[in-house]
This record gives structure tokens, sequence and C-alpha cells, in this order.
């Protein structure tokens, strides 16, 4: 089932500006995964070939509403720029192996697949809102500024949404809805991020430019809380 | 004349710090100085799990712990309780103008209400380990005994534990199973099935822990998501 996953990666990287071949890799990706769920009977969501897998097809799948976005038909390089993000993902999860077995007993249950679901589709939506933030800063216009609140809005729903699911399987799992761990605090220093970028849309026009900027950052912090957490602190919380 | 005087400038004292209190770059600043704090913490040895953190209440751990090992801890928090008074001082503000949309205070209610719920847990919070076998006994306050009847294991095909978990008696009551993510709550006290032997004789790792916050922090997490999907829905569009 691999080859679907390693298909998609030159779909997008050749095909992604034009939107039927974008949803083409995608579709190759939700049956890549669809396929691994299937056959694990559950969600391909623990080790790092599954999860990184499973962001990508999230990125693609998130980007999905802004790529049919009316604002934004015919910005091809936006489009390619998301088949991009997707396929670098794709390509990193491309040497891990996966992990055939099934879900450990404290890993299995609803709210564990909940919460890490929830928290890839939020970096996934973190992300796009990193590349409008880029195409404005690049090309100007308002639009993508808009475009760039609503990804962030709807990501930091996700993310929220997350931390609440996760809290709850942790009271039921771990006796606690909080562990103090560096996953945590890098999880809580990511929404406290994105609480105070939805502040300074409050700060009007002025700060057009900083907002801008603040969302790449934004998805460089997830990109930590995601990858490198799990990488450079000992943490029982990690993938 | 110059008591009146003293009662102008006291008020207008008050008025600048209360303005400074509700101003939103305040809020802003805080928040950077949380994150700050706790990124900075992240990396240092008081926050590692060897340091004990998970261990006790946090109110607790901060007055045990070095301070050189707890002082970013020491930081957020104190930023923590400012950004507290600020999201609440904010709200009432909003609150008093006519025609404003209730759903950032909805999520500011949910956030203080998380924040509470942390205060409750870091002051009344309870956890203890312990390690029993069948026959085994919890003792609870006022002398009431949970004993521990028997201890299960499935090995999977893999050799891994596929599913655990202890039957326990609460007094001479009825058996109540309790596996991972399937406590048994009693008097206010989780108890919790961590890892169980089965060789040379079944032993069962169980956690007995009290989450004084719990409650809170789910009605805050509930009030903080509806709030949350209110934006969302007033935002579509704009």
């Amino acid at each position: 089932m691999k080859w679907l996953l390693i298909a998609s990666i030159p779909l997008y990287l050749i095909g992604s500006f034009r939107r039927p071949l974008f949803v083409a890799a995608l579709l190759l990706q939700l049956g890549y995964l669809g396929g691994r769920g299937l056959s694990l009977g559950r969600l391909p969501l623990i080790g790092p070939g599954d999860t990184l897998a499973f962001f990508s097809c999230s990125i693609a799948l998130m980007s999905l509403p802004f790529v049919y976005a009316r604002e934004l038909s015919g910005q091809r390089r936006f489009f390619w720029s998301c088949g991009g993000l997707a396929a670098l993902f794709a390509l990193c999860a491309l040497p891990f192996p996966t992990l055939d077995m099934p879900l450990p007993p404290i890993l299995d249950t609803y709210w564990f697949e909940l919460h890490v679901a929830l928290a890839f589709f939020a970096y996934a939506l973190f992300g796009v809102a990193a590349l409008l933030g880029g195409a404005f800063l690049l090309k100007g216009g308002r639009g993508f500024l808009d475009l760039q609140y609503r990804a962030a809005l709807t990501g930091y729903t996700f993310f929220s949404l997350s931390m609440v699911s996760g809290g709850i399987w942790g009271y039921y799992a771990w006796g606690t809805y909080w562990l103090w761990t560096p996953k945590e605090l890098w999880t809580s220093i990511l929404w406290l991020f994105y609480s105070m970028y939805l502040h300074l849309r409050v700060k009007g026009t002025g700060w057009d430019r900083g907002f801008a900027w603040l969302g790449i950052f934004g998805f460089l912090v997830a990109l930590f809380t995601y990858l490198g957490v799990s990488m450079l602190m000992r943490s029982s919380h990690s993938f | 004349m110059q008591g009146q005087n003293h009662f102008v400038g006291v008020f207008q004292v008050l008025n600048s710090l209360y303005n400074r209190l509700t101003s939103l770059n305040l809020g802003l600043w805080l928040m950077s100085g949380v994150m700050l704090a706790l990124a900075v913490g992240s990396f240092a040895r008081g926050s590692s799990e060897a340091a004990g953190l998970n261990d006790m209440p946090l109110l607790l751990w901060l007055r045990l712990a070095p301070f050189a090992f707890s002082w970013w801890l020491w930081l957020a928090v104190a930023l923590l309780v400012l950004l507290c008074l600020n999201a609440l001082l904010c709200s009432i503000e909003a609150l008093r103008r006519k025609g404003r949309s209730l759903a950032p205070q909805l999520m500011h209610a949910g956030f203080l209400l998380i924040a509470l719920a942390h205060l409750f847990s870091a002051y009344g919070g309870y956890k203890e380990q312990l390690q029993l076998g069948e026959g085994g006994i919890i003792g609870f306050p006022g002398g009431e005994r949970v004993r521990v009847e028997r201890i299960t294991a499935e090995v999977g095909p893999r050799g891994m534990m596929s599913a655990y978990g202890a039957e326990l008696r609460v007094g001479s009551g009825e058996l109540s199973r309790v596996r991972p993510n399937e406590p048994l709550f009693h008097k206010g006290y989780g108890i919790y099935v961590k890892d169980v032997a089965l060789n040379p004789a079944p032993v069962a790792l169980l956690e007995i822990h009290r989450e004084p916050g719990a409650l809170a922090a789910l009605l805050g997490a509930l009030l903080f998501t509806v709030g949350n999907l209110m934006l969302l829905a007033q935002r579509r569009g704009r």
C-alpha cells in the first residue's frame, strides 16, 4: 500500500498547480491511510512514519477549502505551495518503518484518536495559514490575510478541542487532565501563541505585516511542538 | 480643599491602573511572558519528569523545590495570575458595553474556569502509587477498604500485553473491574491500574488520584468550546 503514499509525492510536486491533480494526490493519500486503518482496525496514529503521513494528508485535506476558495481562484502558486508542503511531510514519512501492531491498552480509546487527529488538523491549518501569510508578504492583497486569519482561527478551534479531548483522555488514563511534561508545556505555548495572534487582529491594519509574519512563525512553533519536542526532549508524551 | 485634591489624585491613579489592567497591550505582553517562561522552563531541569513535578500537587512542589529548579514556573504562575485578572477585567468592560459579541467573553470565562481548576488541583490534588498482589488492601480515609480480588492480563500474538486489569471489591460490596482508561471512582478518588505482572505471582501497579479541579476544568472547557464555535460561526465569510 505504501506505493499510494509514494505516488502522491510526485503528483503533488508536479501537478498540484492544477486543482484536479491536487485532489487526485489527496485521494491517493486517503487511500493509503484508509488501507492502513482497515488493516490495523484503528487510525494510523502512532510512530513517526504514520503520524508524518497523517500530517501530510491533513495538510492537503485542510488546504482543500482554500484551494477552492473563490478569493483564491487562479492562485496556482498557492495551490502548489500547499501541495509542496504536503509532499514534504509525505517524503519525511517514507524512511520510517510503520508500526503494524494493535494500540497499547492505554491508547486504545476514541479520546486518544480524537485528540491526535484534531491536533494534526490544527497543525495543518496553521501550515496553510503560514502559506497564506507568505503569499501576503510576497504579493500583497488583504484577501490573503483574511484567509490566513480564518485558517488560524479554525486551526485554533481544532487545537483547543484537541486539548479538551486530551484532557478527558488523560483523566481516564492517567488520573489527571494535566501533566507537566515538555510536550504539554509546548502545547500550552502553541495555544497561547495563537490566542495572542487572534487578539492581535483587533489592532487593525497597521499590524498587517506583523500579523502575516506571526502566522508564519506560529507554524514553526507548531512544528517544534510536534517534531522538536519528540526529537530533542525527553518526555513520556511523544510519538 | 486639600483633602479633595488628594481624593482626586488617588482616583486618577486607580483609574490609570484599572485602564492598564484592562488594556489589550498588557494582555499581549503577559501572554508573551508566559510563553517565554514556559519555553525556557521546558529546557530546564525542573520540568524533567525526574524532578517530580507530576508526583505531588503543584503548590507543594513549588514550596519544596529549590528556586533554581522552579523559578520559571513561579514566573509563569505570577504572569498567569495577572493574565487572568486582565481577561476578567476585559470581559467585564466588554459586557458593560452593549452590542458586543458574547463569544470572546465565553472563551474568557472558560479560560478563567480552567485556571481556577488548576488552582484547585494544585492545592488539593493527591497521587499515590501502590504495588499490590491479590488480597492486597487499599485503605481510604474513614477506615473504608478496597481489596484487590483478582489480577488479570492477556498477552497478544506479538508477546505484548494486549489487555490487563484488576477486580476490586469496595468494602463487602460488589466487584468492580479496573482497566486502562476505565478507573474506579470512589469517595472522590480514582483508582487506576497502571501495569500488571503475572509472574512469579500476580501483582498490579495501582495509582490513587484525587483531582479536585477536574469538574471545573470540564465546565471551563465546555464554555470555552461553545464560545470558540460561536466565534468561528460569526467570523465565517468575514
